[in-house]
């Protein structure tokens, strides 16, 4: 017996382009996958022994809801001291992964406005955060021209537009720009002028070379900005499914208050080894950067000995290129030749493709041209 | 916090927060089992950091673990799953409650369910903008879910049935008559059931827990629950799954990568190994659970308070409508005054301002004492000080 329940259900959830948008994965599945949120990096034997030796402890029970205070004391001065914010513990949720992150502040401080610009060009991962529970959207046109980022006249538009609720993202996440200082001390007044709020996407600032700036650290102007991001990129940690929240106090309530609803914590194993990993990436971030950069700077190179238009961007561990007649195209030749790539449609930009920068990524070009 | 905020979810964090104030304090409140995971289980999860922490984790999780829980839910439910379609992997028992509610339901639709219930259910229907019809259930009557009362609260708005069985907070079974009762009332009326087994290996005397989805029809109206929090001690590891029906399912595995992407590649091989491995830990546990029970409501006997009988599960639920007092000021007094943490009627249902909810889930020894003080702080409430 059919039911009409089901089927009308069903229909419902079917009809929800946002909800159904294909999410990258979060960590290479070999060196052919190029389409991944992250490479694969080896995990250090200290962080397996500090996640072991928490178990053995008997850290396998429920922990607070928004993470171990350590972890929390360690992503705080971690932000303090790259980003230039004021970050306390009481700042900072722990979450399980940077899509959790995504839920979390759109589902939650987006409660709290009537609607939520979102970039035209944006992680898949927003959308379908959206889609769970539609909210009123407004779109921040973005283009090649621009990037890919919104412009700054589009966020004073949907600003004064009545919309006080921004989705970014600095670097994007699908080429890796990211705005400058100067935007970014913009936006901040743009945002202090007329008393709105962002949730700032800054997971890939740590592989852009030199100073990233973060929203959430603008002492000329001010705003309420919940930042997030993953916790620690580039540590082997990727599927473990580990990232953060930082937000003004008065946020945390809500959003703790849905993680306890949905999840009651982070997996405690991915925190202690997270804590460990954290100086790990302290350590290891400057070589893991500069190795990349070397890396991306020669496929640049050999993009552009072989016609291939690249996009701008600053993150040094992905590669956007503009591509003929749609992404769909150059995403199954490449897959034809045995390789991955990141659908920019899937974005909101139907042109270009993302590639991780790996040791598969050379030969990729290599297909694709 | 305003005393609006101080309820429900809010109200029993509050008291988790004050409970860790006290060093000598007696938890039987949250239902986080004492015992530490088993050692394999730790062990598997070691192995697995050396040689599975880049493993590619789905958004339905690792097919390993999926294989793993379909051949579970086989054995221990009677229920027929393909791993490769019919089974999600979630952050934990929590997690999976949050998608089975937004998988079905949408904003004014109506989900019956029998009270007192979990407190997560009434949050995540208010997140998906459902509407929580209640069915009440009481002690005389050991907190059975009267299908005579399910089907008169049927409205046309009405999408869903959940069940929980063993119950949280009450511990009554769901009986296999009235499961096949209830399971006809959601086919004649076109109902998704929702069901939460999270504590089916914990069934107590000669009552027996059914699955809704083992039984003829069953399966592609409802979506089944379960955790390995309880049943092997992993409450930190986050690792749930919901299984049902391959169209409805592949709803759920987009929901669950909308909400948090995946589950944690470690945790998951714990996952494996405690599904496949040795089950000794499991009956060890259950059969301390079966002793502490007795030691429990032996207390309560002999401080002459009434409750349910606990059929499964790890709870009591108790009557302190003697003491004239509203739950949540009797749980504030017991920790305030005494240092033993039981959560109040109230958060789980505006209706059960008269009960508490106990876990036996410390040492014996612990439980002995935490039930001493509690014996205390009734008699300085009854003599009205």
């Amino acid at each position: 017996m059919s039911s009409q329940n089901k089927l009308g259900l069903l229909k419902r959830h079917e009809a929800n382009g946002d909800l159904n948008r294909p999410l990258p994965g979060p960590m290479m599945r070999h060196a052919a996958d190029l389409a991944a949120d992250e490479a694969i990096s080896p995990l250090d034997e200290r962080v397996i022994a500090a996640a072991s030796e928490a178990m053995e402890a008997g850290q396998t029970h429920y922990v607070d809801v928004p993470g171990i205070g350590p972890l929390r004391e360690k992503i705080a001065a971690y932000l303090n001291e790259s980003t230039g914010s004021a970050c306390q513990a009481g700042n900072i949720i722990v979450t399980a992964g940077q899509q959790e992150s995504r839920f979390l502040t759109i589902q939650k401080i987006g409660e709290l406005y009537e609607s939520i610009a979102v970039p035209d060009v944006v992680h898949p991962g927003a959308r379908k955060a959206l889609g769970v529970r539609q909210r009123q959207i407004v779109s921040l046109p973005a283009d090649a021209e621009g990037r890919y980022l919104p412009t700054l006249a589009g966020l004073a538009a949907a600003v004064r537009g009545g919309c006080r609720l921004l989705y970014l993202e600095s670097p994007s996440r699908l080429t890796g720009a990211a705005y400058s200082a100067a935007e970014v001390a913009e936006i901040g007044k743009i945002l202090s002028d007329n008393n709105a709020a962002a949730i700032w996407d800054q997971g890939l600032a740590p592989w852009v070379d030199g100073a990233c700036s973060s929203l959430a650290a603008q002492e000329s102007a001010p705003a309420r900005v919940a930042a997030i991001g993953e916790t620690w990129p580039g540590q082997g940690l990727a599927s473990w499914f580990i990232a953060y929240i930082a937000a003004p106090e008065d946020w945390a309530p809500t959003m703790q208050s849905q993680k306890q609803i949905m999840a009651i914590c982070t997996a405690t194993a991915s925190q202690y080894a997270a804590l460990e990993a954290g100086d790990l990436f302290a350590e290891a971030r400057e070589r893991q950067l500069a190795q990349l950069k070397r890396q991306r700077d020669a496929l640049l190179d050999q993009a552009r000995s072989r016609q291939l238009e690249v996009c701008g961007g600053g993150a040094s561990n992905i590669i956007a290129l503009k591509t003929v007649g749609g992404a769909d195209g150059a995403v199954d030749r490449l897959r034809r030749a045995g390789y991955e790539a990141a659908d920019g449609a899937h974005f909101g930009a139907a042109n270009v493709i993302r590639l991780s920068v790996g040791s598969g990524t050379e030969a990729a070009l290599e297909a694709l041209s | 916090m305003s005393k609006k905020q101080d309820q429900g979810t809010n109200l029993l964090y509050r008291l988790i927060g004050e409970a860790r104030t006290y060093d000598d304090v007696i938890v039987m409140g949250r239902g986080d089992p004492d015992f530490d995971t088993p050692a394999h289980i730790v062990a598997a999860a070691k192995e697995a950091m050396i040689h599975h922490h880049a493993d590619h984790a789905p958004p339905e999780g690792l097919p390993a673990l999926r294989e793993a829980i379909a051949e579970r839910v086989k054995r221990v439910n009677n229920i027929d799953v393909d791993p490769a379609t019919e089974v999600v992997v979630t952050n934990g028992g929590q997690e999976a409650l949050f998608l089975m509610v937004l998988a079905v339901i949408a904003p004014g639709d109506e989900m019956i369910v029998p009270e007192p219930n979990y407190n997560t259910y009434a949050d995540s229907l208010a997140f998906a903008g459902g509407v929580k019809v209640e069915v009440q259930t009481w002690p005389n009557d050991a907190f059975r879910a009267d299908p005579d009362l399910v089907r008169a609260a049927i409205s046309e708005r009405s999408r869903a049935l959940l069940l929980v069985s063993p119950n949280n907070p009450a511990a009554s079974v769901i009986s296999p008559a009235d499961t096949a009762e209830l399971l006809d009332i959601a086919s004649e009326n076109d109902l998704m059931i929702l069901s939460d087994e999270i504590y089916d290996l914990f069934v107590y005397d000669d009552f027996v827990h059914t699955s809704p989805a083992a039984l003829p029809g069953g399966k592609e109206r409802t979506l089944t629950l379960n955790a390995l929090s309880k049943a092997y001690s992993m409450t930190g590891w986050r690792l749930g799954w919901i299984v049902g029906p391959a169209d409805l399912m592949a709803r759920v595995a987009e929901l669950k990568a909308a909400i948090s992407g995946g589950a944690s590649v470690i945790s998951q091989h714990a996952g494996i190994a405690a599904l496949t491995g040795p089950q000794e830990p499991v009956e060890m546990m259950a059969e301390a659970y079966r002793k502490r029970r007795r030691l429990v409501l032996d207390a309560l006997d002999a401080m002459g308070m009434k409750y349910g009988l606990p059929q499964g599960g790890q709870f009591v639920f108790a009557d302190i409508g003697f003491t004239g007092l509203d739950s949540a000021e009797v749980a504030q007094r017991m920790l305030t005054e005494q240092h033993v943490l039981a959560y109040p009627g109230s958060a789980f249902s505006k209706d059960r301002k008269d009960y508490l909810r106990m876990t036996f889930l410390q040492p014996e020894d612990q439980l002995i004492e935490g039930l001493e003080r509690m014996k205390t702080a009734m008699g300085s409430i009854m003599a009205g000080q």
